[in-house]
This record gives structure tokens, sequence and C-alpha cells, in this order.
């Protein structure tokens, strides 16, 4: 039993919880990819000044920029999430608390999920701002890209909602931070053309949810030629991990 | 007349991977009528608390029905639940939020207005003793404020259905007494109310009838005063409180949880 009423009114709950607390909201959710993109955009792409990808040359500031609006999502959307959703969950008590009243735990899920995602979302729509401004991306591309951005967090969302359900301690959370999520950061195509990587490692890389959004991303901020793998890779992750988490959440908190 | 609360055969099964399923509730019976305190007494696991996630409707029965002004709880839990105010037994405040806001908030997800929310979150913080602390963080409150706070919460959407999981645990005697009148008030108003507890004097005080609950079954229901006849007679109980000082004192409902509960455990089953 789902409605958006429900959904709406956790949503508002996480909304103004964001809005209470501007000055620590606005930190952790732009500061991050400020640093990535003042570190790797300005440092590294004044020494590295341009690329060529696909035998065409692009700027290293141009290709890291539209690296990291994947990377913001993943970070943001997983750790809201992961971290997030277990002090929620196992601290705060709040989705026990929400869901016995007319809410039900269904959407007090789904609200988490969305949640998470419209966090991330805001936080790529500073790195899509910044390079439209800098000329790096077209507005129609960055336009393109923030629905893209929104629905590819549900995956990472979706990730750290199952992360927290999995763990029994907030520690654990560790283990796939440092397993999974740091991997992708580094080895999904954020820094260097996927070429560069061994055809295994290539391989592997694709089979990583991470590699098909900054593709696309690429393909919407630079007009990267579009991999027709993206798709389904991503809309695979999607259908498993969203309604895994879901499944494993109400798991942990139903006895 | 429909009941606001009927619970029928209940039986709730717990079924963890790897593990032996374990029955923590086996089939109880009751039902309360408005303006009726009943309690739900036994020791620790003994399933009142399961029993109350079952009626709230988060945790799913195993089977049996519960139902809430004649609507099933497990069909239509959001339904049920706009009739229901919870106070569970976990300390479940969003700390994220200040005390006022928090009430608000929670009358929210009982589509209650934001104006009303909040003119009846500052009449329950005023009844509760809290109203200087309407604009504290959570944080900031001793654990009776935060236990009394929660009690305050749960009356915010002005339950027909009252359902208290030991409200009191952790409070002085001068605040217990505080949420006693309360709750009696509430009772006075209409409310039908499902009190959990451990202090045998709040069950006697505030209960019209009580289940006494042992392994996950009802040993015994009646009003208190009932109870006492049945099972510890009229007759003043002696008993030395301490080495060569006799007491004497009418039996109470304590002797009679004792005597049902504690016999269990000396045979034990």
């Amino acid at each position: 039993m789902t409605g958006w009423w429900g959904i709406r009114c956790v949503w508002l709950r996480y909304f103004d919880v964001y809005r209470k607390s501007l000055l620590y909201s606005v930190v952790t959710t732009f500061v991050e990819p400020m640093l990535y993109l003042i570190a790797f955009g300005f440092g590294l792409g004044g020494l590295v000044k341009s690329i060529q990808v696909d035998h065409a040359a692009v700027s290293y500031r141009q290709f890291v920029f539209a690296g990291i609006v994947g990377q913001t999502l993943l970070f943001q959307a997983f750790f809201e999430a992961a971290y997030g959703s277990f002090i929620r969950m196992y601290y705060q008590r709040v989705f026990q608390a929400i869901a016995t009243t007319p809410i039900t735990l269904s959407e007090v899920l789904w609200a988490e999920i969305i949640w998470d995602s419209t966090k991330a979302t805001f936080a790529c729509l500073a790195v899509l701002l910044i390079g439209t401004v800098l000329g790096d991306f077209s507005v129609a591309g960055a336009l393109l890209t923030l629905p893209l951005c929104f629905v590819c967090a549900f995956i990472f969302s979706g990730l750290g909602v199952l992360v927290a359900a999995r763990s029994r301690t907030i520690e654990d959370i560790s283990y796939p931070q440092y397993l999974l999520i740091f991997p992708m950061f580094l080895f999904c195509g954020i820094f260097f053309p996927m070429e560069n990587l061994p055809r295994i490692l290539q391989w592997l890389a694709w089979a990583l949810p991470l590699t098909s959004v900054v593709s696309l991303v690429r393909t919407l901020t630079l007009g990267f030629p579009f991999r027709v793998q993206a798709l389904p890779i991503l809309l695979l992750w999607l259908a498993v991990l969203v309604p895994w988490s879901r499944t494993a959440m109400t798991r942990r908190l139903v006895k | 007349m429909t009941s606001p609360l009927s619970v029928q055969n209940l039986v709730k099964e717990y079924r963890t991977p790897g593990r032996e399923p374990f029955l923590a509730v086996q089939g109880i019976t009751f039902e309360i009528q408005e303006r009726e305190c009943f309690g739900l007494l036994g020791p620790n696991g003994a399933g009142k608390s399961t029993s109350m996630h079952c009626i709230s409707g988060f945790y799913p029965a195993t089977s049996g029905q519960i139902r809430i002004f004649d609507i099933d709880v497990q069909a239509h839990p959001q339904k049920a639940r706009m009739c229901l105010g919870i106070c569970s037994q976990e300390d479940t405040l969003d700390t994220d939020f200040t005390v006022l806001d928090q009430m608000v908030r929670y009358g929210t997800y009982f589509r209650v207005p934001v104006d009303e929310g909040r003119r009846r979150s500052l009449e329950l913080l005023n009844r509760f003793g809290l109203q200087e602390k309407k604009n504290d963080l959570v944080e900031q409150l001793s654990g009776g404020m935060r236990r009394r706070l929660q009690v305050a919460r749960s009356l915010v959407s002005r339950p027909r259905v009252w359902i208290l999981d030991e409200p009191t645990t952790g409070l002085d005697p001068e605040v217990r007494r505080v949420v006693w009148e309360i709750l009696s008030e509430e009772r006075t108003k209409g409310t039908a109310i499902l009190l959990s507890t451990h202090y045998m004097e709040e069950a006697q005080r505030l209960c019209d009838r009580v289940a006494i609950l042992s392994h996950g079954k009802i040993l015994d229901c009646g009003s208190p005063t009932e109870l006492i006849v049945k099972h510890m007679g009229s007759a003043e109980i002696e008993e030395e409180i301490r080495k060569g000082v006799m007491w004497k004192r009418p039996p109470n409902l304590e002797d009679v949880y004792l005597r049902l509960t504690g016999s269990r455990l000396e045979n034990g089953e």
C-alpha cells in the first residue's frame, strides 16, 4: 500500500531537516564536488591540457568535469542513503516512528530513496551549473543531464539503503565503501578514458553502474558517442537494487 | 456497538532464517471498549510488545484478527492507524527537530493541518509540563522529559484508541502521577486505552481490566479487584519485610501477577 501523499509527507520531513540545517547541508552537499572540480578540473587540468578520446580531442577539464557529475551522484546518493538511513533506522528510529502512523513503511522507504536521490541531484546541479558557466557544457546538455542524474541516483541510493539494511553496526558500512564505492570512483572512467585500462578491467568497470552513468553524462554534455550498453546496464541495476534494498530494509525492521 | 479494539486469537510466530521459529504470542483474545483502560501485564518476553506491534499493524500477525472500530488492521493499516495513537517502548523521538516542531510534524502524518497541529501541540506541551522546552532540541531534554514528550506526541492526532507500551518507565514519581492524570482524563473523554506496564500499582490504579500474559498466553483477565479476590482471597497477607519485621497488608495485583507468572517459572514451563 503506497501512496504519493505519504511519500510526499516523509520527503517534506527530510527537506525540512535539510532546510533547517542549511549551512551543514550546503557544506555536505556542495563542498566535496567543488573540491574535486578545483583539484582535478583546474589543478590537473592545467597540466593535462587535452586528451584524445574516440579520435577526438577534448580538454581535460571538460572531460573530468563530466566525470565529476557521476562521482558526485555516487558519493552523495550512496553516503546519504547508507549512513543517513542507518542512523534513521538504527539510532533515531525515524522509520519505525513514522511507519506506525497512517504512513506505511513502504512509503517511508520510497521517500528515503527519493530524498537521497534528490539531494544527490542538487549537488550535481551545482557541478553542471559551474560547467555551463565556464563554457565546458552546453545549456541543453546540462539540462538533459539533470533528469538522468535523478534517475541514476536511485541506483546508488538503493545500494546505500541495501548496505544500511544489511549492516549490523555503522562500521560495517565501511566494507562496501572501500571494496565497491572507492574502486568505482577510481576505475569507472571519471579521471581517465576507460580505454587506458587493460581489457579485463574495462569489462569489470562496465559491469558497474558508474561507468554507464559517466558515459551517458559525457554523451549528453560533451557529445561523446552513445555507448549502447549503458542504458540496459543502468536499467538492470535499477531494477535489481531498488526493490532489493526495500525488501532488505523491510525484513530488517518488520519481524 | 463496534468495539474500539478487538483482538481475536492473535498468533505471532517469529521466523528467522537459521533459527527455530519462536511463538511469541499464542492465540490471545480480548476487546477494549470506549472509556476503558485495559492493561497488558507480564514479565519481559511475555508477548506484550509483540502484541502491540501487531495491533499497530507494523508486524504482520501469523494468524488471528485485529479490528479497530471494525477496520481490519492487517488489510487496511493506514485507515486503522488514523484512529490510533501509539507510544512505543523505544525512544522514537525525531532528534532532528525541536520539541514543538516534531509534534507538529508528527501531526501531519495523520493529516492534521499545521496550524491545528501547532495549537494542539502547545496545549499538550502545557499539559505535560514541557511548554518551556518547546524550542529545545530533543537532545537537550532529560530522559524523563523525552518520555513525557513521546507520550504527548502520541496524543497530537487525538486518537480514539491510545496504545501505550510502558509509558512511565524511567519517570520519577511526580511526573508519573502527571501521566496518570492525563491518562485518566483521556479515558473520561471516551478514548479506549491499551496499556502495558511493569508497575502493578499503576495497573491497579488505572486499568479497568487487565490481562496477565506469560509465554504469549493470557493466564487470566478481569478487573484488578476480581483477579485479586479470585487468586488471593480477601484475607490480609503477612510477610516478613526484613528479618524480624512482619508486615500485614491487603493482597494486591502484584501478588496475583507473581502467583500467576512466578508459579509458572517455578514449574519450569
